[in-house]
């Protein structure tokens, strides 16, 4: 328990310090000492409680309570600051309606209810533990040198700026690892729900981190929707308190899982705000305008944090969906056409990092699905959905950053030659690329395992989503990872100017990546078949350990066939210019003489298929049915909750 | 334990697969070709002419426009076995499946890699195929997860009924995206062998004789495979079964050739939308009949 207490003070404390400390060394000893102290306290936690059934821990206490308050107060406070200062009436209301909410419930409704087991810890909990304790701390140590080129560039040396905000930024970042472990540990649903407020704020002040216009009205629009999710989970604690008397998540889920007829009107409001969180349709518009923020801050929302603590609640209550009936069509067909539409949208986009947005809201999609479908099969899918999607888009994210800071761009089609130019780090992208959509590798089994799954529960709409949806993910990446792999023999090395700190998360998370896709069985063993056996009592493993080897070996073989493919140069090989329907002046510019004599460049371009796949075309019908879905799901909830009543 | 052996029995059915699959790809594109030339009234090349010309391009000198096609080009080819190799170890189907797409990405990434305007296009056109043809694919593991209760292949030896009886419209949606993967027109927009349809050399522009030679083998496995899919159907635990899968496939291999010869290539618009709106349709309500009747 202390642990589990180190792992969510300790990043506050370093924030705090963080805002004190204003040089530059300083500050990066202290950001690298802090990461190093939260990732080697994760892995202990974990390897102290590995394969753990579930503990619970009693631990009551009046200062936390009131810590919250304060906490949800501030909150309130500087939103409703910003909401003045940049005149939005939006978020004014919201938060006003949510600070007084949960005033009230605190100081009415909940004053008397106690919840004795404040903290817990079980397999799922460890796995996140080591997503946030690793990967999160991971991005931070990247940021150090990210932060250093947004703000001079990689030529210049230290300067002052006046405008150098990274006092600000770097606590941000550790006030939302504490906040994350404050989700995956708090059994208290108010300080769980505490906890989700504070990465709500940390995301919002993140995302308008440069001020810009644009940040400024993406930053409103991620805080008006995610509001929205947060006064839904406030009215499932109104709920749950007035009927039952209950703040305590474990109990929650059991009685759930008993009577999932008297959950169904939380059980909804708990559906909401995850799929807030994690960008669900008609929300997924907040994360898409998320990529204006400097891009640690995108891989945090991506991979280790926000959009995981989403899905971690859906995840969490996929006992009560695979009883339940609403709730779970509601979250099963929202997660489904989100994974559809959002990768038949990202075959439209040509800005890298737009790509990855549509592709983590699809996969959040799917890892809802699977939580809405709740057998232990789908579980199963979903928590591997979450492990590799979180290694490997932090790795991507940390990618295009570090190429957009040596290309100056981070559209897809500036990529050209990046195999030559930044040869380290396009195989690393590459690798990412691979894990998120190919067979051997790790994303893939994932989906294995969910088709299975759907198959088991015989989801007619879902097996026919994940057909069509797998194929356009399959086109986005494919030619991603063909724009990368160009190789004409003519570009210079520019990657020597890449920080060290960037090297080393880089380094870390490919070494993760890897590791993770090839122990697929162990993590199976020691994580993910304890937590499902703690909640269902029974564990499936979907996929054969058979299967699971043979992929391990052809994982293997690929990341060594990646990294050795053009470093030796076969002597034997004749090299010649591309055919360009003429004879060749330049190879790497591909510029040819044409019929006239004259240089002609010849160009071609990625398909995007706007046509087809547009987001004019398809963002509106994915909004208007999800909003359906949720008023129809809300519909239901609360005819059912009359008619609880009315028994 | 049992493990190591499932794996090793599925390498070495890989390099089995390699050897007797080239042989009989080889002779079933000499007979393609054969009845090709047949139906457009010339004598055509001897039924060998492919390993004759195979063995030709393995003899031609390395000059290639870079040093990172060929190792794509070889991965692809050994991934192609390992799926042969799960498929005929009766292994997992959706497995076969994945191994099929990770080397068919090898190969449009060996496309890409050239930088040629030309190969680019190409590989565009396959990454195209992939998606059409993909969801049929896994709605045809699907399928025949519901029709035998398993994803493992060797579970077709002991039906009592061939399993085209219930899933005959995933039956016909894998016929019809069949003609993409076998490389036949009016589906061959990446790569064709009608000289008259084709921009320069589609996918393969930039690959010189022995890559071409490995592209070439790479097809012959490939047919035999998506052919042996196409056998599964007829398969039940009934010796009886044998000829009846041989005429099966000859009948259907001839229909290929058949529409390979009467019809021009497409637009990759119609491609995609004939090839999902089919899948959708066949696939889709064979499936709807299996899980709600």
């Amino acid at each position: 328990m202390e642990m589990i207490g180190f792992l969510i003070l300790f990043p506050l404390i370093v924030a705090a310090l963080l805002m004190v400390v204003r040089h530059n060394t300083a500050r990066n000893v202290i950001v690298i000492g802090g990461t190093i102290a939260i990732a080697v306290v994760s892995v202990a936690l974990v390897v102290m409680n590995l394969g753990t059934a579930g503990q619970y821990y009693y631990f009551q206490s009046e200062i936390v309570n009131y810590a919250c308050m304060a906490i949800g107060v501030i909150i309130g406070v500087t939103i409703i600051a910003y909401g003045i200062k940049y005149r939005n009436v939006w978020a004014v209301i919201l938060a006003i309606i949510q600070m007084g909410g949960s005033l009230v419930f605190e100081f009415v409704f909940a004053h008397d209810v106690t919840c004795t087991r404040g903290l817990y810890l079980d397999s799922l909990s460890l796995i996140m533990t080591l997503i946030i304790g690793v990967i999160g701390s991971g991005i931070c140590v990247y940021a150090i040198g990210y932060m250093h080129d947004f703000y001079f560039g990689f030529h210049d040396s230290q300067e002052d700026n006046p405008k150098d905000r990274r006092p600000t930024f770097f606590a941000l970042m550790f006030v939302f690892l504490s906040a994350m472990f404050g989700i995956v540990f708090f059994n208290n649903l108010v300080w769980l729900f505490t906890a989700w407020e504070v990465t709500t704020i940390c995301s919002f002040l993140l995302i308008g981190f440069t001020k810009t216009e644009e940040a400024i009205t993406n930053s409103f629009r991620q805080i008006i929707m995610n509001l929205v999710g947060g006064i839904a989970f406030l009215a499932a604690l109104y709920y749950l308190v007035i009927e039952f008397n209950c703040i305590d998540f474990m109990d929650f889920i059991v009685f759930g899982t008993i009577a999932p007829a008297l959950v169904v009107l939380p059980l909804t409001c708990f559906s909401l705000a995850g799929m807030t969180k994690a960008a669900q349709m008609p929300f997924h518009t907040w994360l898409l305008g998320a990529m204006v923020a400097p891009t640690p801050t995108s891989a945090l929302l991506h991979s280790s944090t926000m959009v995981k603590a989403g899905v971690f609640l859906l995840v969490k209550c996929a006992p009560i969906y695979a009883v339940s009936f609403a709730p779970s069509i509601l979250v099963i067909l929202v997660g489904g056409l989100t994974f559809l539409l959002c990768s038949c949208m990202a075959i439209s986009q040509s800005n890298g990092k737009r790509v990855l947005a549509y592709s983590t809201i699809g996969n959040l999609g799917l890892i809802t699905a699977c939580a809405g479908v709740g057998t232990a099969e789908a579980i199963w899918a979903a928590i591997f959905l979450v492990i590799f999607h979180a290694i490997a888009k932090s790795l991507l994210f940390l990618c295009v950053g570090t190429a957009e800071h040596h290309i100056a761009s981070r559209n897809i089609e500036d990529m050209d030659l990046l195999f030559e130019k930044m040869p380290h780090l396009a195989r690393l992208m590459i690798l990412g690329i691979m894990i998120m959509f190919i067979a051997p590798f790790g994303m893939l089994i994932a989906k294995w395992a969910t088709l299975v799954s759907f198959v088991d529960t015989k989801q007619f709409v879902l097996l026919l989503i994940l057909a069509f949806g797998s194929a356009a993910t399959f086109m986005f990446w494919a030619k991603w990872m063909g724009k990368l792999s160009g190789v004409a023999h003519t570009e210079e090395n520019i990657e020597r100017t890449v920080h060290l700190t960037e090297w080393i998360s880089l380094g870390t998370f490919s070494f993760l990546c890897i590791a993770s896709c090839a122990l697929i069985p162990v993590i199976s063993d020691f994580f993910v078949e304890p937590y499902i056996g703690s909640v269902l009592g029974i564990s499936i493993q979907p996929v054969l350990d058979d299967n699971l080897y043979l992929a391990s070996i052809m994982t293997i073989f690929m990341v060594i066939v990646m990294a050795a493919i053009g470093r030796v140069r076969s002597k034997r090989v004749k090299q010649v210019p591309v055919y360009l329907s003429g004879v060749s002046v330049d190879n790497g510019k591909r510029i040819y003489s044409n019929s006239l004599s004259q240089p002609q460049e010849a160009t071609a371009r990625n398909w995007y298929l706007e046509e087809y796949f547009g987001e004019a075309k398809w963002s509106p019908v994915g909004t208007i049915a999800t909003y359906l879905l949720l008023g129809l799901a809300f519909i239901y909830a609360i005819m059912s909750f009359v008619g609880i009543g009315l028994m | 334990m049992e493990t190591i052996i499932s794996i090793l029995i599925t390498l070495v059915a890989s390099v089995v697969f390699a050897v007797v699959a080239a042989v009989l790809g080889c002779l079933l594109s000499g007979i393609d070709r054969k009845i090709t030339a047949r139906m457009q009234g010339r004598v055509g090349p001897p039924l060998l002419q492919p390993y004759y010309d195979v063995r030709k391009l393995l003899a031609k000198d390395t000059v290639a426009v870079n040093t990172t096609m060929n190792t794509y080009l070889i991965c692809a080819l050994i991934f192609t076995c390992i799926a042969g190799g799960i498929f005929f170890s009766g292994g997992n189907f959706l497995m076969c499946v994945f191994v099929v797409t990770l080397s068919e990405l090898l190969f449009v990434i060996a496309a890409y890699s050239a930088r040629s305007p030309y190969s680019e296009v190409g590989a565009h056109r396959e990454t195209l195929q992939v998606m059409a043809y993909e969801p049929m694919v896994i709605l045809l593991a699907v399928g025949f997860f519901m029709a035998t209760g398993s994803f493992n292949v060797s579970t077709v030896l002991h039906m009592d009924m061939p399993i085209v009886g219930t899933l005959i419209g995933i039956f016909i949606g894998l016929l019809f995206i069949l003609t993409i993967k076998l490389r036949k027109s009016p589906f061959d927009l990446s790569y064709s062998h009608h000289a008259h349809q084709e921009l320069v050399k589609g996918v393969t522009t930039e690959m010189p004789g022995k890559m071409l030679a490995k592209v070439e083998i790479m097809h012959w496995l490939e047919s035999v495979l998506f052919m042996a899919w196409i056998a599964i159907f007829f398969v039940w635990a009934n010796p009886i079964c044998i000829p009846i899968v041989i005429v099966a496939v000859a009948l259907i291999y001839f229909l290929e050739i058949w529409i390979d010869n009467n019809f021009a290539r497409v637009k990759w618009q119609a491609l995609l939308k004939s090839a999902w709106l089919v899948t959708l349709v066949a696939a889709g309500i064979n499936l709807a009949v299996l899980t709600y009747l």
